[in-house]
């Protein structure tokens, strides 16, 4: 029996009558939307589109009239570059005290340097600056180049250049600043007249000028510390910055001294801006006019002060401080508040004082603590001054004419050798080889009279004693020994064996 | 056909809009580099966020690994500060120390008509109860304007905190100009003094203009006004407006007592005081008969009259870059008997810089 379950072609789906519950209608027809619905929806999008375009083309020839579209994501589409630009700044000044331990809580540090004609030293500085041990990037490089005639400027932008373009992130800076500004000073820099008394306090009012505009200039809130540091400084250690900051004190200076040529001392103190003030310089303070300027090192004004750089002992605690009135600006490490309150490098005369003298005293004024670390020293490059030139010259001079009189010295000994070495060479040979012969027979000879010649030798030593005296009353009598040696020489030839004493005696005996 | 065209259509408006978003940055990018508008800006502009606080900079894409900071040259040479600070471009800087916020303050400083692109803001508020509410409020007003219309944003708004080292109980006046507590509070006041000018000065500004928060109503042209007068410190009057009970009308008076010209009995008197103490103006107890340059006020006199003066107060002042460059700062200490602003002018005086008031030429002063 054939059931034809599934005989329509059906597949094996029970089928419960015509449309029920899964019946399928593919055939029928659906329209999508209506005509005119569609229709609006074309005539929109086109009127976006010319929308777009309109506002496209609005923006791009009016940048003024683009909307802020805040910052993030969308602010590639925004006007220029003007909602990228931050114009306000909150800063709290509290955190920038400065702290003992001021490369834990990142604190930043501005590192001030004036420079003038300083292309000289500048790979030095730059060496210095590449080996410091405070973290980099919270060092913020400011300088103020004025009235340079050499390459300064170039050399120094190079060097940054490079510097900023260090492959080792770690060794890049914060802020970088170049200053230029001339003031048109007249003063040479030339150590000479660098340091002469008469110019003294005119070129130190310039200098506090120039450390002003360039302290004026960039000075940040974000800063906790400030550093002055010289260029021409030779050696310093490289955690110089954390060795200062870990005193915590609002200003600190350590010594400065600088080497010496041996035939100078070997060393010398430097900087003698770094004292304690005593009565005496208290008392010519009073008798002076208002704008004269106290400067230190000159016997011009002897003001007995205690100086920083006397009291070094090359084995003393490096870590010992000293309070100081006047402070002196090759390195100094001072708080950024000290300069935020006011103090700065005074171009008048303060309390009788001027630049970095005068600092430590406004410093002193506004009650802030200055110290001075006498055995910490750093060095400062030596330039010989126009003295030691001199004397260098002078030396140079003697020096030479040493050396000449030497040289022709031997040059005559060579001449007198040069003539001995002929008669050697040739001469003397034959002598020698006469002699020799005949020293050969007078042995055979000497064999025979053994007697004889004891007593010979008896002679020849009691000569030889006589001879020896005579001998030391001639070496006084230089000039002549020369043509005696000669003698000497030949004399020696003639009996050399058998008088076996020494050399000058033979020929006397002979 | 129909259903050909109804699966292509999403592709091509995604494709379409990608090509949109193309073009956009294509366009824009391109009109930054171009237009000369923008490169004037770009001169006064940083390119990091450590650059001076009187220029604004570039912010940083946080997506962008960090660059090194580029070496920047300043020419200071070509800081000028000529008569017509407009034409030249000068950079001004607006610096007050502020106790408590007044909105007519605010107002008036967006009414300056000077060029609000080359002027820098700098306020330095203490860390106090007052001064919490004055910060809160001149946070409001700054991020308004400078996201308001571009003609009245300024260059660049620098605002600093700090503790007072003396700090009053309280900013009323009465408390505030008692003697015993001038000393102390000008000291305090001028450290925030110094500690804005030399955080917020930068290489590129010609000048600073000293504006205290109480004073509500100047000239519009304030700036070029007293720029004109091409001096190295320049003092407008400071006066008050008031409501005089006995002629029932308003009327005006002076306030501030600063601005003066020093008299023999003053330095008689300074010539017998220890080394720090301080001379005050405005107070019966020290009569010092220096000439004051409130009392001078002509109110048919020459407007542009200007008089050489010895002492000067900082409700309003406009002073050259340069004289605080060379180190004119106000002395928190006794300086020649002398403290902040009037110290000022005895230290720039010292610097060989003088000067100079306009008696005629007044601002005035919020009314308690």
């Amino acid at each position: 029996m054939h059931r034809h379950a599934y005989s329509n072609g059906q597949a094996a789906y029970p089928s419960l009558g015509g449309n029920g519950t899964f019946s399928i209608e593919p055939h029928k027809f659906q329209p999508r939307s209506q005509p005119a619905l569609r229709r609006r929806r074309q005539l929109i999008q086109r009127l976006l589109l010319v929308c777009s375009v309109f506002f496209t083309a609005l923006f791009f020839f009016f940048p003024d009239l683009r909307p802020n579209l805040g910052s993030g994501p969308l602010s590639y589409l925004t006007a220029s570059e003007d909602s990228q630009l931050e114009t306000v700044r909150y800063y709290d000044l509290n955190n920038v005290q400065g702290t003992a331990r001021g490369w834990e809580r990142e604190e930043r540090i501005l590192l001030c340097a004036p420079l003038r004609d300083a292309a000289l030293h500048l790979p030095m500085f730059f060496s210095h600056l590449k080996n410091l041990t405070y973290p980099h990037n919270l060092i913020d490089l400011a300088f103020l180049v004025g009235d340079s005639k050499d390459d300064t400027i170039t050399l120094l932008t190079k060097n940054l250049n490079d510097l900023q373009a260090d492959p080792t992130p770690k060794q890049r800076f914060g802020e970088i600043s170049i200053m230029e500004k001339n003031f048109g000073q007249k003063v040479n820099q030339d150590v000479e007249s660098r340091h002469g008394f008469a110019a003294q306090a005119g070129r130190r009012k310039s200098m506090a000028q120039a450390r002003n505009w360039l302290l004026s200039a960039a000075l940040r809130p974000t800063h906790s510390w400030v550093y002055w540091r010289d260029v021409d400084v030779e050696t310093a250690p490289f955690t110089i910055l954390e060795d200062l900051m870990r005193h915590n004190k609002d200003v600190i200076v350590p010594n400065v001294w600088r080497p010496l040529p041996d035939w100078l001392g070997g060393e010398q103190p430097y900087d003698l801006n770094s004292w304690q003030e005593s009565e005496t310089a208290l008392a010519l303070a009073d008798t002076l006019d208002e704008d004269a300027v106290i400067v230190e090192g000159y016997a011009e004004y002897a003001t007995w002060r205690p100086h920083l750089a006397y009291l070094r002992d090359p084995y003393g605690d490096p870590d010992m401080e000293m309070e100081i009135d006047g402070v002196g600006g090759v390195s100094i490490l001072a708080k950024a508040k000290v300069f935020r309150s006011g103090v700065h490098f005074p171009a008048f005369s303060f309390e009788k004082h001027a630049e970095t003298e005068g600092f430590g005293k406004m410093a002193k004024r506004m009650k802030f603590s200055v110290v001075g670390l006498p055995h910490y020293t750093i060095w400062h490059l030596y330039e010989p001054s126009v003295d030691d030139i001199r004397h260098m010259e002078e030396m140079d001079k003697e020096r030479k004419a040493k050396e000449a009189e030497e040289a022709a010295k031997k040059e005559r000994m060579d001449k007198i050798k040069d003539q001995f070495d002929v008669s050697k060479s040739t001469d003397w040979e034959k002598e020698k080889a006469e002699v020799q012969d005949l020293v050969q027979k007078a042995k055979n000879e000497a064999k025979k009279e053994k007697d004889e010649q004891k007593q010979k030798a008896d002679e020849t030593k009691e000569e030889a004693e006589k001879v020896a005296e005579k001998k030391e009353e001639e070496v006084k009598a230089a000039p002549v020994v020369q043509k005696k040696d000669e003698n000497v020489h030949e004399a020696r030839g003639e009996d050399e064996k058998s008088k076996p004493q020494p050399v000058q005696p033979q020929n006397e005996a002979a | 056909m129909v259903k050909g065209s109804r699966g292509m259509n999403p592709i091509t408006f995604v494709l379409a809009g990608i090509l949109c978003i193309g073009f956009f940055i294509f366009f824009f990018s391109s009109s930054d580099a171009s237009s000369p508008a923008t490169d004037r800006q770009k001169s006064g502009t940083a390119a990091s966020v450590l650059s001076p606080p009187s220029l604004p900079f570039r912010k940083a894409k946080s997506n962008e690994p960090q660059a090194a900071p580029p070496v920047v040259h300043y020419y200071m040479n070509n800081v000028t500060n000529s008569r017509t600070p407009v034409e030249n471009s000068e950079t001004v800087l607006i610096l007050t120390p502020l106790a408590r916020f007044y909105q007519e303050y605010w107002d008036n400083l967006l009414k300056l008509s000077y060029p609000h692109d080359l002027i820098s803001l700098g306020f330095i508020i203490p860390k106090t109860k007052e001064g919490n509410l004055a910060y809160t409020a001149l946070q409001t007003q700054v991020t308004k304007t400078q996201s308001g219309p571009k003609s009245k944003r300024f260059a660049s708004v620098t605002i600093l905190r700090q503790d007072t080292e003396n700090p009053l109980q309280s900013q009323l006046e009465s408390e505030r100009h008692k003697m015993e507590n001038q000393k102390a509070r000008r000291a305090a006041m001028a450290k925030a003094r110094n500690s804005l000018l030399f955080t917020t000065l930068g290489p590129t500004t010609s000048w600073v203009l000293w504006m205290d928060a109480d004073i509500i109503e100047t000239q519009p042209t304030l700036i070029q006004d007293l720029a004109a007068y091409d001096v190295p410190i320049i003092a407008p009057n400071c006066f008050q407006r008031y409501y005089n009970e006995e002629e029932k009308r308003n009327d005006i008076r002076e306030y501030d007592y600063n601005n003066w010209i020093d008299s023999p009995t003053a330095k008689e008197l300074a010539a017998k005081m220890g080394k720090d103490d301080i001379l005050l103006e405005g107070y019966a107890e020290m009569p010092t008969y220096r000439s004051l340059m409130a009392k001078m006020y002509d109110k048919s006199g020459d407007p542009g009259a200007k008089v050489k003066l010895d002492g000067v107060g900082g409700a309003t002042l406009l002073v050259k870059a340069e004289v605080h460059r060379d180190g004119a700062m106000f002395p928190p200490f006794a300086f020649y008997h002398l403290i902040e602003t009037e110290g000022f002018a005895k230290m720039a005086n010292r610097l060989n810089w003088e000067s100079f008031g306009l008696p005629n030429y007044l601002v005035y002063h919020y009314n308690e």
